[in-house]
């Protein structure tokens, strides 16, 4: 495939290769039993960019980390933060209803470390190192402590980001869960973000590049990267609860420019086979990408 | 042999014979100082009662001193002064300084640590911190370097009703005129902490001519 003024998916002037994609994202929307899918896909390669339902909202879960940890790097950016800047580790927050006090359950966070260190202190760049690596709640809710809601939606409204993101909480504030005040998210408004990294231009090349290194942590593995190659490099962010689950992310294969992939998914709870759904429309995109094309 | 001469000896500081940091008054310091703890100011409890914060405080010079430096024989001076960002930049650098009442409350908890048996921890932002710091609403104790915040006694997380309740009655028991926030979650309260003070106490070490 040639470089070319980004086509999109969707519209009317789609080659008959782009078209197949689409096809193929629908057969596994209809065979995965989920209940909605958007995909957004920008390749540095060739130029093609995917938008597949990319503006509907979806409830964000832990993918609202990634605008955090912009926000995290803007206040480190800002000098207001150092990445050594050290925290208290305390497990007590307020909701955002009432200001009613809760806590992020131990068990529920897949990291230990974050929670052993109650009663200390820890360093930002830990923080958010497992906030994004092991999609720690407590690294996530004290970071946001410490800088505030407000301050990371102003910096997502300064990098005219804010259009597909809403940050309204921290994490497991389960009262604002039952009144429906949740962080959402659009597939554009994530790619928007991870394109900034990517092209390494949210604040300096550095902080951009050092943003990239903790995205390229991720352990969770069994969405974007789980059937690619594994010369493949995946710098991501998933997300999942009851009804939700997502995997945002920056491919690096050998030879070729990285491409931005996001991929989220609704679902009914009792439904299963999110991963692999999400493997699999990550898989079709990456043979689409990477196959020569028989039409042009 | 005393805390002090110890302290003399392994850190090679000042050999006070009274107590091995040097005492300053808070007037004398340089602006960003005085603007972020504010000595001698008045200050608002909770209740609106106009408070007079701490004048005097020691000066640690370094991290070392302060690892080294025994306020009782099992707490350290760096366990009084583990603050996070939310602390005055001016004052989470060294020289830092501590209200010279820090050395009444590390005896209560001296005290209180024999009550108990085993290892008292104080938590990060538990011990002093500043009248600029961004927990500090209102004049807490935790100014006057006479509060300290407790998260773990031995191995027991102070993080539910019966630890917290268990612990604040010896600590009632153990040291006159001591106050314990009650458990519970509104202001004033403590669910994941015990939290206790010895008031609004200034000192003024026998070394201040003024």
């Amino acid at each position: 495939m040639t470089k070319r003024e980004a086509p999109v998916i969707g519209a009317t002037a789609i080659t008959p290769r782009e078209r197949t994609l689409r096809h193929q994202i629908e057969k596994i929307e209809k065979e995965s039993g989920v209940k909605a899918i958007a995909v957004a896909l920008r390749d540095f390669e060739t130029g093609l960019e995917v938008h597949y339902h990319a503006e509907r909202w979806f409830h964000a879960a832990s993918t609202i980390k990634v605008p955090i940890l912009l926000g995290v790097f803007a206040a480190i950016d800002r000098g207001e933060l150092l990445p050594h800047s050290r925290v208290h580790v305390r497990n007590r927050f307020l909701s955002v209803v009432e200001n009613i006090p809760f806590r992020v359950e131990s068990g529920r966070d897949s990291n230990s470390a974050v929670h052993n260190a109650i009663g200390k202190m820890m360093r930002v760049d830990e923080l958010a190192y497992h906030m994004i690596t092991t999609s720690s709640n407590l690294a996530t809710n004290l970071l946001l402590g410490v800088m505030g809601t407000d301050a990371v939606n102003e910096t997502l409204r300064e990098l005219h980001l804010d259009k597909g993101i809403e940050l309204r909480r921290g994490v497991e504030d389960e009262l604002a869960f039952e009144k429906r005040i949740n962080n959402m998210v659009t597939a554009d408004g994530l790619l928007k973000i991870l394109v900034m990294l990517a092209e390494g231009k949210a604040f300096s090349p550095g902080l951009s590049r050092r943003m990239m290194d903790i995205l390229h942590g991720q352990e969770f593995n069994q969405g974007i990267p789980a059937r690619l190659p594994k010369v493949a490099r995946v710098a991501h962010k998933t997300g999942e609860i009851s009804t939700v689950a997502h995997d945002a992310g920056v491919v690096y294969l050998p030879k070729r420019k990285p491409y931005v992939l996001v991929i989220l998914t609704e679902w009914d709870p009792a439904t299963a086979g999110r991963s692999r759904t999400i493997a699999a429309i990550s898989h079709t995109i990456f043979e689409f990408l990477t196959q020569a094309p028989l039409d042009e | 042999m005393s805390i002090a001469t110890r302290f003399a000896e392994n850190a090679g500081l000042n050999e006070s014979p009274t107590f091995p940091l040097r005492v300053v008054d808070g007037l004398s310091l340089p602006p960003d100082y005085r603007k972020a703890l504010r000595p001698g100011e008045e200050w608002n409890d909770l209740n609106g009662f106009p408070r007079q914060l701490p004048r005097y405080f020691y000066e640690i010079p370094s991290w070392d001193s302060a690892m080294k430096v025994e306020l009782a024989t099992h707490f350290l001076l760096w366990e009084f002064i583990q603050v996070d960002v939310r602390e005055a930049a001016p004052l989470r650098t060294f020289p830092r300084y501590v209200p010279c009442a820090i050395t009444l409350l590390a005896v209560c908890l001296e005290r209180f640590r024999e009550a108990v048996g085993t290892l008292v921890h104080i938590s990060a932002n538990g011990g002093y911190r500043s009248p600029s710091h961004r927990f500090s609403k209102n004049a807490t104790p935790h100014a006057w370097g006479t509060a300290a915040n407790i998260y773990r006694i031995g191995d027991t997380y102070l993080d539910n009703r019966n630890a917290i309740e268990r612990f604040s009655l010896i600590a009632r028991e153990t040291l006159p005129g001591i106050w314990t926030r009650p458990y519970g979650t509104p202001t004033g309260y403590a669910e994941d902490h015990l939290h206790l003070d010895l008031g609004y106490v200034l000192s003024v070490p026998r070394d201040v001519k003024s």
